[in-house]
């Protein structure tokens, strides 16, 4: 129960809100819009549907809805938005948040109770809105003999290494971030990013428990990257590339994980391994080390490390999709787009808009992002699902598995896929 | 001093207790539904007949050892035989070194000096196959100047001896002014012969200042470093309020 | 600062390559207390426990209360095996006041104390669980605890601290028609924990963890006095309810559970198979038990006992319980000396832990049955 200050009054709460909006208006006519003009004559604007920008077409654009998707849709294809909002980091930040609230419902589903609740009267669907707007309330505590700088930064760049993973993931035709030819070795690299930030984190927080995850983590992430890379290469020897969308289409009649299944295996298990989830969640086991490498980050800092961590559950998870199970590819189940909406307009009420240039995602792109978000839901879903079965491995437990089985394995998994391959089989040239 | 007779049974008190207590018909009319459970437990059958006049439970306070040596009158009939088997056992050895204090069924108390504490212990470790030690109570006596450790040994190995409970008591000269470890409040450490005791004794030197001579680690168990005040469980040292 | 320092302190000494943990109070996993733990790498070189950390003196504070109102803060060092640590009190101060249980008292007692003792072990198994970071296991013991904490509460009127067992019986008689509640509640509850086995103790990564860590050998247990499930685990049939039957333990029909590894699994292991033998106590003497009659024997305001001394014991959730009480003629115990399983079972901490993985120190530590409030006492 909320106590409202006992010198409240409503009159002073409108005024307040009228003097706020007074003195939004007055800014922005004597400050904004004169520099939007200015913005708009001195920076070279785009040709958008065959005229150029101008700020007068702009501004026109702007006032009329109807006229407005040009803009719109031009904005789409800037390199901003691409990795911003839809197939970058704005996209996986939302499936994350998906993946936290499943978590916390599934896990309590498993253990018998009820899980979030009361906040966002629905099932607790704010029930992260609400963690997070507390993570940024909370001061940040950062440790006397830290190297500050270094350990302001580690938030940073552990957000930065996943969001650059992400945009790394197609998520349908032509929908990626970055469409590079050397997009698995690109993976390879960014993933070796994080131990690094780890270990950097953990040493600069000058503090026991830090160090002791750290080193942790390390020695986690370095014996299982090497049984997460080898498990891929037979992905690449059968498709004879590295960059992602290719090797989606050569998914198309047949799932690599039907001749890879082994491989397939090995890298969730080294998945599992990297993203430091239950049973492998070693570097931040609590009941021996506190949290880990994460005990001394507080408030927002412990966010976006969290906001990092579940940004690489889905991109490990999109890249699994991406290499075992099809990507996109998947039967057209998405209805096609009403022609009519386009040749005679919307009509809402006694007002019909004809709204030219619709529509903005093509057939093809949103059902490939269904299929991509449906196989990636039910790849995170085996994902979370450990933890609710299993306890924590033990650090010689985990380093045997990963350096005696998983390597053995993913060795077993190249002899398969060149079997395959020079059985003519798969390949350029196979049968199938 | 042979202290076989010297031995008073306290059994006999929780049946003269209770026979003035009966008076309510409840308790009697369950007691008739029900014998007592204890009577089922052993071989030894409780004496009820036998009762002590009440000055004698004064005299026959454990810690006193100077009058259970004058009252060695009292005809005792009713010993539980293994108990006292185990009690002669080192009344045979020792003679007057240890003293039996009382001989209950499956208790046994023997009242030792604290220079023969040592050996006594070992024979008991290593004759009698008392192999563990469950607890170690110090007890301040200020008005006889003595603070008394008792330790309760028990059995794991020896079958016959696992309902019984063997409490060897010494005691060590108590100042009135404490330096824990440093004044003459000394015992010799049990550690070596019983390794059980090992926090007990610790606990007994913070609680009571009693410093065990051959430990070998007589720190702060429970209470904190920087206490500074006279050990807790002495009885001059008063909670505030009471 | 002078070299010497008084006894009980110590410098703490700063070592290039042995890292110094401290483990605790305020640590996710360690309870109310501090493990001293040196680290060479992931391995502990030596562990020091330092309890004391919730210690309430509740052995002084006997000294000043009469044999009635001790109750209430003698159970205060396990609330959530309340009964059991009042028993040997109970036990103690009946021998001093030379008091007769009635017969139907002692059934109520022995079911309220199994029924206490599965409150805790659950809350033990539920921590467990968590230490090992399997999160179900925290959840679903604590759910189904709340079985037996109903019936609890039916029979005493609080869910944990009962303060039900008084010197000469129990304070009050059960609800009507208690039995058929507790028959149904102690079946599903014993259909729940099979369960367990499933998801906790058939677990391979439980078991891969647990199994050959901290091995604590017969001859060891014996000669560091262990108590309890620690013992059992260890191969020594040990069990005072079988040993030396306190009320009506020796009626009821029911066994002990040993096991002979030694390690923390078998350590784990002992108090949940405990739980289906107090399933079995309670239906037994749910059975046995005289429908009715008197529970407690009236009292005296402020009884006064002889000049007697007493050592009573009860294996409680945590093994052996013993209480020394001594009287003096007085309303007020002279000395009350608890000695409970979890300050004996502290002694194996360090002895265990030395050499282990730090991976292994919660594991460990945990299935010692240790109970920090208890040890503090």
């Amino acid at each position: 129960m909320s106590v409202i200050a006992p010198k409240f009054r409503l009159g002073y709460f409108i005024k307040a809100l009228l003097d706020n909006i007074f003195w939004a208006v007055v800014l922005l006519t004597l400050a904004g819009i004169p520099a939007i003009m200015i913005l708009l004559f001195y920076i070279d604007l785009p040709i958008i549907d065959g005229q150029i920008l101008t700020p007068f077409l702009a501004f026109t654009w702007m006032t009329h809805p109807e006229m407005s998707v040009p803009l719109v849709k031009a904005f789409m294809q800037t390199d901003f938005f691409r990795i911003a909002a839809f197939p970058g980091f704005g996209f996986g930040a939302l499936l994350a948040a998906g993946v936290i609230f499943v978590e916390r419902k599934m896990l309590a589903k498993l253990q018998l109770r009820v899980g979030p609740f009361y906040c966002g009267k629905v099932e607790g669907i704010l029930q992260l809105m609400s963690d997070g707007i507390k993570l940024l309330t909370k001061e940040i505590i950062i440790p006397a003999k830290a190297d500050k700088p270094i350990f302001w930064v580690a938030p940073l760049l552990f957000v930065g290494t996943a969001a650059a993973f992400v945009s790394l993931i197609p998520v349908a035709p032509k929908t990626v971030v970055a469409d590079i030819d050397v997009g698995l070795l690109a993976v390879f690299a960014i993933i070796g990013f994080f131990p690094i930030i780890t270990v950097l984190s953990s040493w600069s927080a000058n503090s026991k428990y830090p160090f002791i995850g750290g080193i942790r983590a390390l020695h986690q992430m370095i014996s299982f990257e090497i049984p997460l890379i080898l498990s891929l290469l037979g992905v690449v020897i059968l498709t004879g590339t590295l960059n992602l969308s290719e090797i989606v289409e050569s998914q198309a009649t047949y799932w690599w994980i039907a001749f890879l299944p082994v491989g397939a295996i090995v890298f969730f298990i080294a998945m599992l391994a990297e993203l430091e989830r239950i049973p492998f969640d070693l570097p931040e086991a609590e009941s021996e080390i506190v949290a880990g490498w994460l005990t001394e980050f507080s408030g927002m800092m412990y966010g976006l490390v969290q906001l990092g961590s579940y940004l690489k559950l889905y991109a490990f998870a999109g890249l699994f999709v991406v290499l075992f199970l099809g990507g996109w590819q998947g039967p057209m189940v998405w209805p096609p787009f009403p022609e009519e909406i386009v040749t005679e307009g919307i009509t809402m009420g006694p007002v019909t808009a004809q709204i030219p240039g619709l529509p903005l995602f093509s057939q093809e792109m949103l059902n490939g992002t269904l299929w991509f978000i449906l196989k990636t839901a039910a790849v995170i879903f085996f994902i979370l699902l450990p933890r609710g079965v299993f306890p924590r491995i033990r650090i010689d437990l985990l380093l045997h598995v990963g350096w005696y089985r998983l390597i053995g394995l993913s060795f077993v998994n190249i002899f398969i896929a060149l079997g395959l391959l020079y059985a003519g089989v798969l390949g350029p040239e196979g049968i199938l | 001093m042979s202290s076989a007779d010297t031995t008073e049974t306290k059994d006999t008190k929780k049946k003269r207790t209770r026979k003035p207590r009966t008076t309510k018909s409840k308790t009697k009319k369950s007691e008739e539904i029900n014998p007592p459970a204890e009577t089922t437990t052993t071989e030894i059958t409780t004496p009820s007949e036998q009762e002590v006049a009440p000055a004698l439970v004064e005299e026959i306070v454990p810690e006193t050892e100077e009058k259970v040596e004058t009252e060695d009158v009292v005809p005792q009939v009713d010993l539980p035989k293994f108990e006292k088997s185990l009690a002669d056992k080192i009344t045979q050895k020792f003679g007057s070194k240890a003293e039996v204090a009382y001989i209950k069924q499956n208790r046994i108390r023997i009242n030792v000096k604290k220079e023969d504490i040592k050996d006594i212990a070992l024979y008991i470790r290593d004759e009698l196959n008392f192999d563990h030690a469950e607890s170690v109570s110090g007890v301040d006596y200020p008005d006889a100047k003595k603070i008394e450790v008792v330790y309760h040994l028990g059995s794991y190995t020896d079958p016959e001896l696992s309902k019984q409970i063997l409490a060897l008591a010494t005691s060590a000269p108590r100042e009135e002014d404490p330096n824990p470890g440093r004044d003459s409040t000394r015992l010799p450490s049990l550690r070596e012969i019983f390794y059980s005791v090992e926090f007990h004794e610790r606990e007994c030197f913070e609680m009571l200042g009693v410093y065990f001579d051959g430990h070998p680690d007589n720190r702060r168990l429970l209470l904190p470093e920087d206490w500074a005040d006279i050990p807790p469980l002495r009885k001059d040292f008063a909670i505030k309020g009471r | 600062m002078t070299t010497q320092l008084p006894p009980g302190l110590q410098l703490e000494k700063v070592d290039e390559r042995i890292m110094t943990l401290n483990v605790g109070p305020q640590h996710p996993g360690s309870g109310h207390m501090r493990l001293i733990v040196q680290v060479d790498g992931d391995y502990i070189v030596a562990c020091d426990p330092d309890p004391g950390y919730v210690h309430r003196g509740e052995e002084k504070m006997c000294e000043y209360r009469n044999y009635i109102t001790n109750i209430p803060h003698l159970e205060r060092p396990v609330i959530h095996d309340s009964c059991n640590i009042l028993y040997p009190y109970c036990l103690a101060v009946e021998e001093i006041l030379g008091l007769e249980v009635p017969e139907r008292a002692k059934y109520v007692r022995v079911i309220a104390s199994e029924l206490n003792r599965c409150v805790y072990t659950m809350y033990w198994l539920a921590i467990y669980g968590i230490f090992l970071g399997h999160s179900t296991m925290f959840m679903w013991p604590m759910g189904d605890r709340e079985l037996l904490i109903d019936l609890l509460e039916k029979i005493t009127g609080a869910r944990v601290t009962h303060a039900y067992f008084v010197p000469g019986g129990v304070r009050n008689d059960l609800p009507a028609n208690f039995e058929d509640v507790c028959l149904r509640q102690v079946n599903y509850f014993e259909k729940r924990i099979k369960e367990y086995a499933d998801i906790f103790y058939d677990n391979p990564i439980l078991i891969s963890r647990t199994e050959n860590t901290g091995i604590l050998s017969r001859q060891d247990a014996i000669r560091l006095g262990t108590t309890g499930s620690v013992l059992r685990a260890s191969g020594v049939d040990f069990d005072i309810r079988k040993k030396e039957p306190y009320d009506v333990y020796e009626n009821l029909d029911f066994q002990t559970n040993v096991l002979q590894s030694g390690d923390s699994y078998a350590r784990s292991k002992i108090p949940w198979l405990d739980m289906f033998e107090s399933c079995r106590i309670i239906r037994d003497a749910l059975r046995k038990m005289p429908k009715s009659g008197s529970v407690r024997v009236k009292l005296k305001p402020n009884p006064k006992g002889g000049d007697v001394e007493v050592y009573r014991r009860v294996e409680s959730g945590r093994g052996a319980l013993g209480m020394h009480v001594i009287s003096k003629s007085k309303p007020e115990p002279y000395r009350v000396k608890i000695s409970v399983g979890s300050f004996r079972n502290l002694i194996c901490i360090p002895y265990l832990l030395r050499g282990e993985k730090l991976g292994n120190m919660p594991a460990v530590y945990w299935s010692l049955n240790y109970w920090p409030v208890e040890a503090d006492r």
